[in-house]
């Protein structure tokens, strides 16, 4: 029985082996197409710091997207080609001219936390590409040329004049907004975040900014009863930017207003986007961030991806 | 089966070594502000926050409605009640984000409170320094930090 059992079992594996196989092959030929369109106008920057940035990120992105022989073989192929595509899309060193000098700076400060926390290159492609990793001495070539980028001076007359009459305008409290602005992923303005509680403060001289995170009550109780891991629904965030406005004996100030950024946490409402609302309002007539576009909210996600296991949230609130 | 076993256990043993295991540090222990009756921040807002580059410090000025109407007022008249808080905090590097600084140990805690009674109004300065809050004693100098605490500019919050 059992011998004349066997080859009939032998012959199923094959013919399932056979199918799979012949299925592998056909889906070869279900293939996304992956141009290198033309370079705009590439990144610009030191020899050292060119050549680790081509390794280790060029493949996504920028156009000189370089397949090799196991990245063409489908399944594997499908998940290269949209991660090009969405890594073309969010940032492109070979369209590098199509950025305004403030935003290819902050695209660049971005990109080495973004290495620096390990979210990027990523590891499910360094696994494969492992000249693609960015070793502690090229951390170093990145982060010097960086930081030499960083040059604090006293306040300029336009600086201090923009300053002045901001300042004045807000000074003689103008009738509140009557119609709060609104970002297109519905979130509208919070007036009240500058009543709420501060729960720290960060100067940034990546971008020349001082800014102060304020916590609502919710936020504030939740700090103070360690249950911030997650953070309750219903906790909010405001973190306010400001220009930097140096004086001559070194004490920077607040100068500009810049914008209001808040982080709603509700893991029902806004599920598909990390279980925080996230919405940004610029100059002090709160214009939103993104426009009509709802897509803005991924540029939110991006940055705070690598802080998964903070829940998202950079800040460490300071207790008291 | 066997080879198929072994696979799977490679693979499970392959995502364990993926999974990140690096402590997660929720708060900014450094800075944390003892609690103590010398001083009180619930209820008070923020005036104005500062950096002193060449110290390598961070401050933030609190104050009561009182303080914070004065003080957008220039603090040109000096009324009775008002309450200004302005915390000094050392700096250090931020951890979750290269290109930015965050508080560390706190150094002072300057409280200037005002009271009037009759004509006059009152300016009283504490100062109360590092971890353990200890009170100066020596009171040189008062004169001058209550004249720079309130000739703090507030933040524009629109």
């Amino acid at each position: 029985m059992r011998t004349n059992r066997k080859p009939l079992y032998q012959r199923k594996v094959f013919i399932i082996i056979m199918i799979l196989f012949l299925g592998f092959v056909g889906i070869q030929f279900v293939r996304p197409d992956v141009p290198n369109p033309p370079v705009t106008g590439d990144l610009e920057v030191p020899a050292d710091v060119k050549a680790i940035v081509q390794r280790a990120c060029y493949d996504c992105h920028s156009n000189n997207t370089n397949l090799r022989w196991y990245d063409k073989i489908v399944p594997v192929y499908w998940g290269v080609a949209s991660h090009i595509k969405d890594g073309r899309v969010d940032l492109n060193f070979s369209e590098w001219n199509k950025l305004a000098p403030a935003d290819q700076k902050a695209k660049l400060w971005e990109s080495i936390n973004q290495i620096i926390s390990g979210a990027m290159p990523l590891p499910s492609y360094t696994a494969v590409h492992t000249e693609a990793k960015v070793s502690p001495a090229d951390l170093a070539v990145l982060k010097n040329y960086l930081a030499s980028m960083v040059h604090s001076k006293p306040a300029d007359t336009a600086a201090i004049n923009a300053a002045d009459k901001q300042y004045q305008h807000w000074e003689k409290n103008e009738p509140a907004i009557t119609k709060l602005p609104t970002a297109a992923n519905g979130i509208a303005y919070i007036p009240d975040y500058k009543n709420w509680q501060p729960i720290s403060t960060t100067e940034r001289f990546d971008n020349n900014t001082l800014r102060v995170i304020f916590g609502n009550d919710i936020a504030v109780k939740a700090i103070k009863e360690n249950n911030i891991h997650p953070w309750p629904n219903g906790a909010i965030f405001a973190k306010v930017a400001w220009a930097q406005l140096q004086d001559k004996d070194g004490t920077t100030h607040t100068g500009e207003f810049k914008q209001v950024e808040y982080m709603i946490k509700d893991d029902k409402k806004y599920a598909s986007t990390y279980g925080w609302g996230w919405a940004r309002f610029k100059t002090p007539k709160m214009v939103p961030y993104g426009g009509a576009n709802v897509l803005f909210t991924n540029e939110c996600m991006n940055c705070h991806k690598p802080m998964a296991a903070e829940d998202f949230v950079f800040t460490q609130p300071i207790k008291h | 089966m066997k080879v198929l076993y072994s696979l799977l256990a490679a693979c499970t043993l392959m995502l364990a070594a993926c999974s990140d295991n690096k402590p997660v540090e929720l708060y900014n222990t450094k800075a944390a502000l003892p609690s103590s009756p010398k001083y009180n921040l619930d209820g008070l807002k923020v005036i104005t926050s500062f950096v002193n580059k060449t110290k390598g410090t961070a401050s933030t000025l609190y104050g009561n409605d009182l303080a914070l109407k004065a003080a957008i007022e220039g603090n040109k008249i000096i009324a009775g009640n008002e309450i200004f808080t302005l915390v000094t905090w050392k700096q250090q590097e931020d951890d979750h984000w290269f290109g930015a600084k965050i508080p560390s140990d706190v150094e002072s805690v300057e409280v200037v409170k005002t009271a009037s009674s009759g004509n006059t109004v009152a300016v009283n300065y504490q100062q109360l320094n590092g971890k353990a809050l200890d009170l100066k004693t020596d009171t040189s100098g008062q004169a001058e930090r209550i004249k720079y605490i309130l000739g703090q500019k507030p933040s524009v919050l629109p």
